[in-house]
């Protein structure tokens, strides 16, 4: 009977990080081909992705300043 | 686990010191950002190359352009709805005292026998009428006793006192119009030129302006040089130019093929004045474009014909598709087109002298400057050349 092979915490990461880099590119080839253009691509991406970087950004922020 | 702790500390420090695995909502969150990310790649590179060549406008105006054209023109026109509808101006308000001063000279208020057609003065809406209201005055002054063009203003609406529309007017026995493709529109046109006013010929130019929505936004076709850029689309009203050098403005009839006595045809929306009756049909829908609304005020302006078959261009800040139909039919036009809107983009500019000098805006609120078509354009525009001796 074969062992159950052990899986280090950082090796999931870094598959859950590769499950979710695939799922991005499937979701964004999806949004770029139902858009009706790039330019409402690049109308919504670029305030998404700068308010999804602060909110990260803010959040780190915020624990660092608690962990101190 | 304790007793592995125990037996193996080094591995229970990196344990500890290793962050638990992603809640759900974080992970979502972080593909959400990841295909953001992917799909402003090429949304980025598009952009970047669009602004690297040249423009003669803002980067705002080139980005919105830019939006426009990769189809986020709806979007574009709700803000402009949103913006327009918000700052929109209010009745009434003092009178004006003076009318802008247009042209450099008097070139007469009516036909007689001794001399050459003119078209009669605009008839004054609002009493007592301003000096010089709807009298036309020549726009250059080596004219003539027959100047090409005449201009003039007046107030358009008795409701907004201070509402000036400009209007020109142009003799087609003494002017030839040409179309000069921009560097952006149309986006798709072999030969497309030099988009300003090519040096060589600006010895007889009289007057240029502005063209009408681009292709995508129009509902319509272009026909170049009698080679077809954009199908014809029939209702449509068009500005023609045949092969012997007759212009008219028409509703187009004849289905995709232009025929072989088209040199040149620039579709533009249904049309707003036709058999001298303005369009029943002026309020929204979508004929009209892809655009901000009809009944929404912003600068417009509009390319009529009169019952001579000499061309009148209006242009007025704050109008209605209606209003702008209502200036261009008291000026005199049987049939009539509107052409480009906004501010951006607007111009009627006329050459006090000889060799396109001295340029000048037809109403001085016009932003563009007079010089816009001697330097590379965005969009597409006509030229008036005198015909003969000037």
């Amino acid at each position: 009977m074969a062992r159950a092979r052990r899986i280090t915490p950082g090796a999931e990461a870094r598959r859950a990080l590769l499950v979710d880099v695939l799922a991005a590119v499937v979701l964004a080839i999806l949004a770029l081909s139902l858009a009706a253009g790039i330019g409402v691509v690049g109308f919504f991406g670029l305030p998404l992705l700068v308010l999804g970087l602060a909110w990260i950004g803010g959040e780190r922020l915020l624990a660092r300043i608690r962990s101190r | 686990m304790d007793a592995q702790i125990a037996e193996d500390p080094v591995g229970a420090r990196r344990a500890r010191a290793r962050p638990a695995p992603l809640a759900p909502w974080r992970r979502l969150r972080r593909i959400v950002l990841l295909a953001t990310a992917i799909c402003l790649i090429p949304a980025g590179v598009s952009y970047l190359g669009s602004m690297s060549g040249p423009h003669n406008v803002g980067l705002g105006v080139t980005s919105v352009e830019w939006m426009r054209g990769h189809g986020g023109n709806g979007i574009v026109s709700q803000i402009e709805n949103w913006y327009y509808t918000l700052t929109a101006p209010s009745k009434g308000g003092p009178a004006l005292r003076s009318l802008p001063a247009v042209g450099v000279a008097g070139g007469g208020d009516g036909e007689s026998a001794s001399q050459p057609y003119r078209p009669p003065r605009i008839e004054p809406l609002i009493h007592p009428a301003l000096p010089g209201e709807g009298v036309w005055r020549a726009a250059a002054a080596h004219a003539g006793p027959e100047p090409p063009v005449l201009l003039t203003t007046f107030r358009s609406d008795p409701e907004y006192p201070q509402f000036v529309a400009g209007v020109a007017w142009i003799d087609s026995r003494r002017t030839r119009l040409a179309y000069v493709p921009g560097l952006a529109e149309p986006p798709e046109i072999s030969n497309r030129g030099p988009a300003e006013v090519p040096p060589a010929r600006r010895r007889g130019l009289v007057a240029t302006f502005n063209g009408g929505f681009p292709l995508e936004t129009s509902n319509a076709g272009l026909v170049y040089r009698g080679h077809t850029v954009e199908t014809m689309v029939n209702g449509i009203a068009t500005l023609v130019e045949y092969r012997d050098g007759r212009i008219d403005i028409v509703r187009w009839e004849h289905g995709a093929n232009p025929g072989p006595r088209v040199w040149f045809a620039k579709q533009n929306l249904p049309p707003i004045i036709y058999g001298g009756q303005l369009n029943p049909n002026l309020s929204d829908g979508p004929e009209w474009g892809a655009t901000v609304n009809n009944a929404v005020r912003v600068w417009r302006s509009g390319l009529g014909i009169d019952a001579n078959g000499n061309l009148l261009y209006a242009v007025a800040n704050d109008q209605t598709v209606g209003s702008l139909a209502e200036i261009l039919k008291r000026a005199g036009a049987v049939r009539a087109l509107e052409l480009d809107i906004n501010e951006d983009w607007v111009s009627f500019i006329t050459y006090r002298r000889r060799g396109a000098v001295d340029p000048s805006n037809l109403l001085p609120e016009i932003y563009r400057p007079s010089d816009r078509y001697l330097a590379p354009d965005e969009r597409d525009f006509f030229a008036v050349y005198a015909r003969g001796r000037w």
